[in-house]
């Protein structure tokens, strides 16, 4: 007895085995197919008794195995079926002479057997025997079925005698004693006559007729049987013997209290045996009047039968506690012997499936840890394999899934052990992919999305990479690549630096030859593995939608150019984007990774409108803080536009990024209109572009400012060209100007244009070029210098009666008498304290094209930065008194700071000129 | 002493987890991780009627090969899964016993301190500390 049946529960005690076996060549396609349909007839009622014959068909069984018929009877292959193909009449002698070959091998112990001969017709046999049945083909066979019931019964008249005969040479004739196979040896010369032999053969006996009795559908006796039998061997300390009767003590319980069944098969075989407990009483009456050694079946042929069986079955019945203590015991008995390991590893089994059925997992888990310890001979590789599979499946069943995966991980492991010439890499695959509830792991990336990692990430990792291994050897890259990337993916928090490289590393090493994609992949085993993508390479900068439009920051950043106004009130910043025109979204992203990550083919994802996508490919160094990303696009038609994610291919995996799917982002994407096609306008201007920029205080967008630098009085002429560098024609201008920061008093027009010369121009083709003009004047007050006051109250002289400020005051009207100076003389002058500065938002509105036609129209801003220096300074003031005394002379020295010529006037019209730097009294 | 604690979150991932044979650290998380299905049975065997007064210590989870793995779990249901080398067989519950609750002590340090998140692996010198302690207690 070396191999165990790891799939052995308890009910299997009741059934009878019957071997089926392929001779000659058969496909084995057409074995099956005939050995499915006797298996279906598994349960027969034995005709004029309510007993039911339960029969277990197995196509292969080790005739060792068969040796420990004696033992457990259940052991013993009563039946043989035999199917073969005979093709011509020729062959059948033949064919018949095989089969009684194979009769042989099982032939001690075989009640009865069957040969079915396929492609003959019947005309080959000499005489009909009852043994040989003949099938043109395979698919002509209808009375298969009825020939296995024959045969069953034929078993059952069999089984049904050798009981009888068992049952009743009680006491007279010498009982033999039965043994199992290594025992033979200890009984050489043993003293046949001794007492303690002969109980030990009639426990034995006794034994043995109860596995009959239960074979025979006789629950009731054999219960009483098992008990007499436990009786008889404890007190001969006939331990394996002792053990085998308790567990077929177990075993009938087990069978009365759970007709559900313990193997887990639920199916057609179960599903009848569930009336067995109502009819029991009446089933097993037969029985118990036949074998007379109850005290209660004794009287029970008379009116009182019932209540007697029930008695009957109450004592000798184990309850569900006592089933395991039982089984417990006929356990440390089987540990007794080392040649009864496969007995003991199969009663474990048996013990756990009914401790699954009662839910009892901490007891049933001891039981398994025994097994796991229970030391056969040297195990093939499958054999492990199939025992760790089995360990695990038990351990499922008891509801420990870490264990269960643990087993199975570690059957994976078997499978691809070195020692196996033939790796099964597809097989080590299965299993392993089993083991992923175990681990509480999904490979659906979205469930780790969705808030914080849960689960022991140190082997969940060494999962995966197993995952990816196998994958890999199994020939099949996408798949690493994907189990690599959901590596990457899932487990970053996780990974150490060293680790982040080498996944990546391999990761770049496989997609060279298969790159990720966005697809499923489906396996053979019906898993579809839904795609991966790296939402975390490079990590979004969580923001949400409220504050992305306000800020205008992240995602709802759009060119000026880009943008428009439709008169709209709108509380957030509001914005359209032109059909035709370059789009931009800007993103903050940062890389967690120790090195440069570099993210190629970057752009948007869209709904609604057909958009156009214009890749991007970044580089961002190692462990980056926030680096903006603009994604650009062009909108091809009018109409809603949602963007909800972007695009990436990082380490040859394409990943499309949801953005509802980021977490710790509450947006699923952010929507602009897309508006028919406007002109656009460049501006240049004659004078240079400012490093000012203007304080956005109105809210417009500046795209360019530009800056001058004048002195007080001066005018300059502003060239404005516009430029339509759109594809439409430009239609219609109109032009404002806003005054910023006007805290300083302005005197006259600051901005003054004339728009008919420009609209003349109109419509501006695109391509085409028009100026407008602008005439920048600017006059300020510079009165109130405090040192001059200063100098003036040094005098000591009274000037009373004249406000102290008002000799400043319009006494200088500079009148520039020379050209537009060139700005690039401004900073001359150091003392930037007289410095004052008037800036101006020159806003262009305008449109054409069809934009036009819908009232559309964009927006451009001109910042102007103007610097206003004084032209003339008075170095000095002082009084002089004059001829009376209700006047005085006030001096004033005047300094010319620019570097004209100028002329003061004062209200005598005495002109005065002045020189460039020079000081005039 | 002990050869392995480790701290289990209550929805049983690891908060902590140190071992002395460090070069074959994945087996003790395998082992403790198997643990947790013993662990996570004698939890809803013991019902909820006791919950007020019931033991912390859950004893021996389950005696492997080279090993013991003892268990103990708190209110909050937060895991000590303890390994101890099985030849050590001077080693009796009471001092398993008052090595947890040392552990328990520890560990409700850790969560006293207000920089630390609950959830969050433990990274406290303390801790680190009290546990070599315990691992290097001479057998």
């Amino acid at each position: 007895m070396s191999v165990p049946d790891y799939m052995q529960c308890a009910e299997d005690h009741q059934t009878l085995l019957v071997v089926v076996q392929p001779v000659g060549i058969v496909p084995e396609e057409n074995f099956f197919r005939i050995y499915k349909r006797i298996s279906t007839v598994s349960q027969i009622n034995v005709r004029d008794s309510q007993r039911v014959l339960y029969i277990r068909y197995r196509h292969h069984y080790p005739p060792e195995n068969n040796e420990w018929g004696d033992f457990q009877t259940h052991r013993k292959v009563v039946g043989l079926i035999i199917i073969t193909d005979c093709s011509s009449a020729k062959d059948w002698p033949q064919t018949f002479e095989k089969f009684h070959l194979q009769k042989e091998i099982y032939g001690s112990t075989l009640y009865d057997s069957r040969l079915f001969v396929f492609g003959l017709q019947e005309e080959v046999a000499e005489q009909p025997r009852t043994d040989v049945a003949f099938y043109p083909s395979y698919d002509e066979c209808e009375t298969v079925e009825k020939r296995i019931e024959d045969f069953i019964e034929s078993l059952f008249i069999v089984l049904e005698s050798k009981r009888l005969d068992r049952a009743t040479d009680k006491s007279g004739d010498k009982i033999p004693l039965l043994c199992v196979p290594f025992e033979k040896k200890d009984f050489v010369g043993l003293d046949t006559d001794s007492r303690h032999y002969k109980k030990r053969c009639q426990g034995r006996m006794r034994k043995h007729v109860g596995d009959l009795c239960l074979q025979a559908g006789m629950l009731q006796d054999s219960l009483v049987h098992y008990h007499m039998a436990v009786e008889l061997l404890r007190s001969v300390n006939d331990f394996l013997w002792l053990g085998a009767a308790l567990e077929g003590l177990c075993s009938a319980s087990v069978i009365y209290h759970y007709p559900g069944g313990t193997g887990g098969k639920a199916g057609a075989r179960r599903a009848q045996g569930s009336s067995l407990p109502t009819e029991a009483s009446n089933r097993h009456r037969p029985g118990a009047q036949e074998v007379l050694i109850d005290p209660g079946a004794l009287t029970s042929n008379g009116i009182n039968a019932d209540t007697s069986a029930e008695i009957g079955r109450a004592k000798n019945c184990l309850g569900p506690e006592d089933i395991i203590d039982k089984y417990k015991e006929a356990i440390s008995y089987y540990s007794k012997y080392k040649n009864a390991g496969v007995i003991e590893l199969e009663a474990c089994v048996k013990a756990v499936r009914v401790l699954a059925i009662q839910k009892r997992s901490m007891e049933a888990s001891e039981f398994l840890q025994n097994a796991v310890y229970i030391n056969l001979r040297q195990l093939s590789e499958e054999e492990k394999i199939q025992r760790y599979s089995i360990l695990s499946e038990l351990y499922e069943r008891i509801g420990f899934h870490r264990k269960s995966a643990f087993f199975k991980r570690v059957a994976a492991m078997q499978c691809v052990a070195p020692s196996i010439s033939e790796p099964g890499w597809r097989a080590c695959y299965k299993l392993l992919l089993e083991t992923l509830p175990g681990y509480s792991l999904s490979l659906d990336p979205k469930d780790f999305s969705k808030g914080t990692h849960k689960g022991w990430a140190a082997v969940q990792m060494r999962l995966l990479h197993e995952l990816v291994y196998a994958s890999r050897r199994m020939g099949n890259p996408a798949l690493s690549v994907r189990h690599l990337s959901f590596l990457l993916q899932t487990m970053l928090d996780f990974l150490s630096d060293q680790e982040k490289k080498d996944v990546t590393q391999s990761l770049e090493n496989y997609t060279s030859k298969c790159p990720g994609t966005m697809q499923f992949i489906t396996l053979p085993e019906g898993l579809r593995l839904p795609p991966v993508p790296f939402t975390k390479l490079p990590i979004l900068f969580p923001l949400d939608a409220a504050s992305l439009f306000s800020q205008g920051e992240f995602l709802t950043h759009c060119k000026p150019n880009a943008q428009i106004n439709r008169f709209i009130n709108c509380k957030d910043r509001y914005f359209q984007w032109v059909q035709g025109d370059v789009c931009e979204v800007q993103l903050m992203v940062y890389n967690p990774m120790p090195f440069e990550l570099r993210v190629e083919n970057m752009g948007l994802l869209t709904a609604g409108v057909e958009f156009e996508s214009l890749p991007a490919a970044l580089s961002l160094p190692a462990e980056s803080g926030l680096y903006p990303v603009t994604l650009v696009g062009v909108p091809q038609t009018t109409g809603q536009i949602t963007i909800n994610g972007y695009h990436t291919s990082v380490f040859g995996v394409f990943s499309d990024c949801l953005l509802d799917n980021l977490p710790g982002l509450k947006t699923n994407g952010c929507a602009v209109e897309v508006i028919p096609a406007l002109p656009r306008l460049q501006i240049s201007t004659s004078l240079p572009r400012s490093a000012h920029t203007l304080q956005p205080s109105s809210g417009d967008d500046i795209s360019t400012s530009v800056s001058v630098q004048l002195y007080n009085g001066e005018t300059q002429q502003l060239v404005i060209k516009l430029e339509n560098i759109g594809t439409e024609p430009l239609e219609k201008l109109e032009v404002t100007a806003k005054t910023v920061n006007s805290k300083e008093k302005l005197y006259g027009e600051f901005l003054s244009w004339k728009l008919e010369d420009t609209l003349s121009q109109f419509p501006l083709k695109p391509g085409k070029i028009a100026t407008f003009n602008v005439n920048i004047k600017v006059k300020l007050d510079f009165s109130c210098q405090e040192n001059l006051l200063q100098d003036l109250s040094d005098d000591g002289i009274s000037i009373s009666g004249l406000p102290l400020s008002s000799p400043f005051r319009q006494i200088v009207k500079p009148r520039v008498d020379s050209k537009p100076i060139n700005a690039t003389e401004s900073g001359k002058v150091g003392d930037f304290s007289h410095v004052k500065t008037l800036e101006a938002i020159l806003n262009f509105k305008y449109s054409g094209g069809p934009g036009h036609a819908d009232g559309y129209y964009r927006n451009l801003s001109l910042g102007l930065h103007v610097e206003v220096e004084p032209s003339v300074f008075f170095t000095h003031v002082s009084t002089l008194p004059a001829t009376s005394t209700r006047q005085c002379h006030l001096l004033l020295d005047v300094f010319n700071s620019t570097e004209h010529e100028l002329t003061v006037s004062a209200k005598n019209n005495e002109d005065l000129v002045l020189h460039a730097g020079e000081c005039q009294r | 002493m002990a050869v392995c604690v480790a701290v289990i979150a209550k929805e049983n991932y690891p908060l902590y987890i140190r071992s002395i044979p460090t070069e074959n650290e994945l087996k003790f998380h395998y082992t403790v991780h198997t643990s947790l299905d013993v662990v996570d049975e004698k939890i809803s065997a013991m019902g909820k009627a006791l919950v007020d007064q019931r033991e912390l210590y859950l004893g021996l989870l389950y005696p492997t090969e080279d090993y013991k793995v003892y268990g103990y779990v708190t209110n909050s249901k937060v895991k000590f899964v303890m390994v101890v080398d099985s030849s050590n067989t001077a080693l009796r519950d009471n001092e398993i016993r008052s090595m947890f609750r040392k552990l328990h002590n520890s560990y409700t340090d850790v969560m006293c301190n207000p920089f630390y998140n609950p959830g969050d692996c433990i990274h406290s010198r303390a801790f680190d500390n009290m546990v070599t302690s315990m691992m290097m207690q001479v057998c």
